[in-house]
């Protein structure tokens, strides 16, 4: 059953290491967090922080979308949203002509926005990454490369780089933060954390409460897509999205 | 003589020793006017830095042992070359790294081993020590000192308390000047593409003078700058500081 | 294997050199990046022993590589993935081209990946009748020119926007432009049609996760995440180093790849990809291949003296404040891996005495190790290669030095064993000078091996005393000693 490949590739690796010992205390100090005190206070500063620090992660998070060209509109609520979204798919082209058509999440906070709809008013459809078992993968894959603006939700967004960061459920496919021209991102303010530490102690919460591990793929975006390689010349829009507009809803 | 007088033993990079006495010269006339007592032991040749660079450690060992037997009852080494300072510091450490005995004598003296800048102003306290020269100043940072031993702001503050001069920093004034020993002579085409990028920077920079801390790059430097036929001084940081504006 | 032209680094470096066009753009670049990433490290919140953290953390997944990769392994399995152990690069090469040959493969997308250039796998696949499309911007740019990358995170930088246009010109048939986002979005529609109709898409690992078993790739352009996403197949190739134990590892290490590579707080894109896609995703692969590659780490990884290489992650920012990569461009080092990086890497992958001028022909200035995200002392280990060709090394096969180089260090110990006889030497090459200078004392042309210093430089002739002498005869007979 074992490759024997894989068995003479180890031990070659556990002799170049002058084979030192592997019972289960070393397995375990190998993943074992070094410093699960830190790791912990982490954990219950989070969960403690006051609204006043909510709001100076809000700032810090315009702060930093500012250099990296994320459109960031603040709303109060989702219908806010909603206009917000439709106002970008009104004052904007597809980049490769055609029609104009959306793609979106199936995610309880896109599906509350009720895009179909409201998008409809417009004349633009709005596909919908629907999970079904049996899925026509070459179908979901031209129904997003035909709209020019996809629009997605995260499960976290860190403040001091805005990144977004979203595991990909069936339901939250990657292309559709990739493939169109214009990604629209859009989070409630509650899922503002302060650094890339906070980030990673709630995806270790996350996987040891809930013993769910990541799904098989997990995204982080920073920005729309940029390329610096004719001269060091900053260009955004080199493969992904060439716009990235983020749109955090208070309340 | 006071018994708090400081006393330091002369360490004279070899380069300094047979091609530039007089920057030896210099900062003999430097320290004794701050009153430090000097000895100079006369038999020191070479900290063993050109085969250590090279590879031959075995060479190198030798060199080291030797200077550690006739520096190892010193109060404190000083040196007018950075890049010496670090072998002893840094290096002789490494060489003896398997041999106990020797280790324990080579951490000894590298703990007392200075450049001289760092020796004036971190262990003598001064950076004020009553030079005068009336010029426009650069100064480059000798690649050992800085990222070795952490030589940075020690010459340019005694740079500034110089009556008379004024310090511009030139542009990558701590990029590498090309100089690295027998990197020089071995890859002449780079380490002198290396050196007219230096030679640029201090042309840029308008100055009457270049300082350094360290001869085997202002000799590279100089040597360029001197092909060029570029009116620019260059100087070892001792002579500036031995300069009095008289004469 | 990629080609392997080390020998010829001091004429490629002189070709690097005499390019006034790759002089400007290495300038700019390492002014640019080699600042930014300086000024970012001074920036971090943590301060910058946040470094030295990271390479604690680099250390420990080396030191337990052996349990870290059969973590990764096994978590990638479980998930329907398929993972290869290549003890060299044939054996890599040959995996990727049956599992092509096995799924009809006609067209490939391939994100950046030194890796894959290390072990040649481009000219392979194609000679096997597939289309092999690079996709990072400047890649593919390098690739329609038929040239090689000259830097691992800007490969095109030895290129300017008029040859691009040029470039572009002939082979898209665009009208000419030397306009950057003209160009760029002339890539941008070839590669989208690239990436829509490739069967497979290839990529490296930036650095996987070995307690969740997943590998990430990262990039700005979004071209890797495209070949990971959209193709039927996707093959991950990783050096067997690129690997962090627990997820949490990533939260610093990622910042300072991104620091180190483009002074960037974080790169445009993460991705963590854990095997094919799911039953019921609407997206993602239907198969997924890691290749993990050996092909002489674990031989570094045996060595104390170059263990610490193993903890490289292959982010440039050596290269970016390089002064002499900064003169001579990637080509010079003629293997895949450029710069400080190169400079300990090839030697060690390809043989040190072939790649002998990439660990000599440096200065040690050690700006490499103070840019380097995880702290790598490339100047100890250039040292210890350089040890290893003066005297010769079993290990590593290395052959000693020439006679004639061991006798002048032989001759140069006894030498400056004798302060009497170095007196003789030094007064002897005084009077040879002071006879060969000119009238300001400069000797301005020598002979041997001299000659290479005279030819741009002036060189003093030694004192008609040394300093010793002078502090006798200022200090009495005999000289003051300790008193």
């Amino acid at each position: 059953m074992t490759d024997p490949r894989r068995t003479s590739f180890l031990k070659r690796v556990r002799s170049a290491l002058g084979n030192p010992l592997r019972d289960e205390s070393a397995i375990s100090a190998a993943f074992a967090d070094p410093r699960p005190a830190a790791t912990a206070a982490l954990a219950k500063r989070m969960r403690e922080r006051p609204p006043e620090e909510r709001a100076a992660l809000l700032v810090r998070l315009s702060e930093a979308a500012e250099p990296l060209n994320i459109q960031l509109v603040q709303v109060p609520d989702e219908t806010a949203a909603v206009e917000a979204i439709a106002r970008i798919v009104a004052n904007s082209l597809p980049e490769w002509g055609g029609e104009k058509r959306a793609a979106a999440w199936d995610h309880p906070l896109i599906s509350a926005l009720n895009l179909q709809d409201a998008l409809a008013d417009l004349g633009v459809p709005v596909f919908v990454t629907r999970p079904a078992p049996d899925v026509d993968r070459g179908r979901v894959r031209r129904a997003v490369a035909d709209a020019f603006v996809g629009v997605t939700s995260a499960e976290w967004c860190v403040a001091a780089t805005a990144t977004l960061a979203a595991r990909n459920p069936p339901g939250a496919p990657r292309s559709v933060s990739l493939v169109p021209s214009i990604h629209v991102a859009v989070i409630r303010a509650e899922q503002v954390v302060a650094d890339f530490q906070e980030l990673y102690a709630l995806l270790n919460a996350e996987m040891d409460e809930e013993g769910r591990g990541l799904t098989d793929a997990m995204t982080f975006i920073t920005g729309p897509s940029k390329t610096a390689d004719i001269e060091a010349t900053l260009v955004h829009g080199a493969h992904g999205p060439r716009e990235l507009h983020l749109i955090v809803i208070h309340g | 003589m006071t018994p708090n007088q400081p006393h330091a033993t002369l360490f004279i990079q070899c380069l300094v020793d047979g091609f530039y006495p007089e920057v030896a010269e210099a900062m003999v006339k430097v320290l004794r006017r701050l009153g430090v007592r000097l000895d100079c032991p006369t038999d020191q040749t070479c900290c063993g830095q050109p085969a250590f660079n090279s590879g031959y450690r075995g060479e190198a060992r030798k060199a080291a042992k030797r200077f550690i037997a006739l520096f190892e009852n010193s109060a404190a080494i000083v040196c007018p070359s950075g890049s010496c300072a670090t072998m002893v510091r840094r290096h002789y450490p490494e060489l003896f790294e398997s041999d106990g005995p020797w280790l324990e004598r080579a951490l000894r003296v590298a703990d007392k081993t200075y450049e001289l800048s760092q020796y004036l102003v971190d262990v003598l306290g001064v950076t004020d020590v009553g030079a005068r020269f009336c010029g426009r100043i650069t100064f480059h940072d000798s690649c050992h000192p800085l990222r070795y031993l952490g030589v940075r702001e020690q010459p340019r503050r005694l740079i500034r308390a110089v009556a008379g001069a004024e310090l511009v920093e030139m542009v990558d004034s701590d990029r590498c000047c090309g100089f690295g020993g027998a990197f020089s002579v071995k890859y002449p085409d780079i380490s002198t593409a290396m050196v007219e990028y230096k030679a640029q920077r201090i042309i840029e920079a308008g100055v009457d003078a270049v300082v350094g801390c360290d001869m085997g790059c202002l000799m590279n430097i100089g040597g360029y700058l001197s092909r060029m036929g570029a009116d620019v001084k260059v100087m070892h940081l001792a002579q500036l500081l031995a300069e009095t504006g008289e004469g | 294997m990629a080609e392997i032209a080390c020998e010829r680094y001091k004429d490629m470096a002189a070709t690097g050199i005499a390019d006034p066009v790759l002089q400007r753009a290495l300038i700019n670049l390492q002014h640019r990046f080699g600042r930014g990433t300086a000024e970012a490290y001074r920036n971090l919140p943590e301060g910058p022993e946040l470094r030295f953290q990271a390479k604690a953390i680099r250390q420990h997944a080396i030191d337990h590589l052996d349990l870290l990769l059969e973590r990764l392994a096994d978590k990638i399995e479980a998930r329907g993935g398929h993972v290869f152990f290549a003890e060299d690069a044939e054996a890599a090469v040959t995996y990727c081209q049956k599992v092509a040959d096995r799924r009809g493969v006609k067209r490939i997308v391939k994100g950046k990946s030194m890796v894959t250039e290390e072990i040649g796998l481009n000219p392979a696949l194609m000679a096997d009748g597939i289309e092999v499309t690079e996709t990072d911007l400047g890649e593919y740019i390098v690739q329609l020119a038929g040239d090689h990358p000259s830097h691992i995170i800007a490969p095109a930088i030895h290129k300017t926007r008029k040859e691009i246009g040029r470039l572009f010109a002939d082979k898209l048939g665009i009208p000419y432009t030397e306009d950057p986002p003209t160009l760029t979005r002339a890539a941008r529609k070839a590669l989208r049609e690239k990436f829509m109709a490739a069967d497979m898409g290839i990529t490296g690992c930036n650095l996987a996760c070995a307690q969740t078993g997943h590998i990430t790739t990262l990039s700005n352009e979004g071209n890797i995440r495209m070949a990971a996403t959209l193709p039927k197949t996707h093959i991950a190739v990783m050096g067997m180093e690129r690997v962090a134990a627990r997820l949490s590892d990533h939260a610093i290490l990622f910042r300072l790849l991104a620091m180190g590579a483009a002074a960037q707080q974080m790169a445009g894109y993460v991705s963590y990809i854990g095997g094919p896609a799911g039953p019921d995703s609407l997206d993602g692969p239907e198969e997924f291949h890691l290749v993990i590659l050996d092909n002489g780490r674990s031989r570094i990884l045996a060595d104390p003296e170059f263990r610490e290489m193993l903890q490289c992650i292959r982010c440039a920012a050596c290269l970016n404040v390089c002064p002499v990569y900064g003169e001579i461009g990637g080509h010079a080092y003629g293997y895949p891996y450029s710069g400080p990086v190169g400079a300990v890497v090839t030697p060690l992958l390809v043989g040190v005495n072939r790649a002998k001028d990439l660990c000599q022909g440096e200065t040690l200035c050690g700006a490499c190790r103070d840019a380097c995200p995880v702290a790598i002392d490339i100047p100890r280990m250039l040292l210890a290669l350089r040890a290893k060709l003066a005297v010769g090394d079993d290990r590593w096969n290395v052959a000693p030095a020439g006679p004639a180089e061991r006798a002048v260090y032989r001759i140069w110990s006894r030498l400056i064993g004798n302060r009497r006889a170095y007196d003789l030497c030094l007064r002897a090459a005084g009077a040879g000078g002071r006879l060969l200078a000119g009238k300001d004392g400069m000797l301005g042309r020598l002979p041997g091996p001299l000659s290479g210093w005279t030819r741009s430089r002036n060189l003093p002739s030694p004192a008609a005393k040394s300093f010793m002498q002078r502090w006798k005869e200022m200090e009495g007979e005999g000289g003051s000693n300790h008193d």
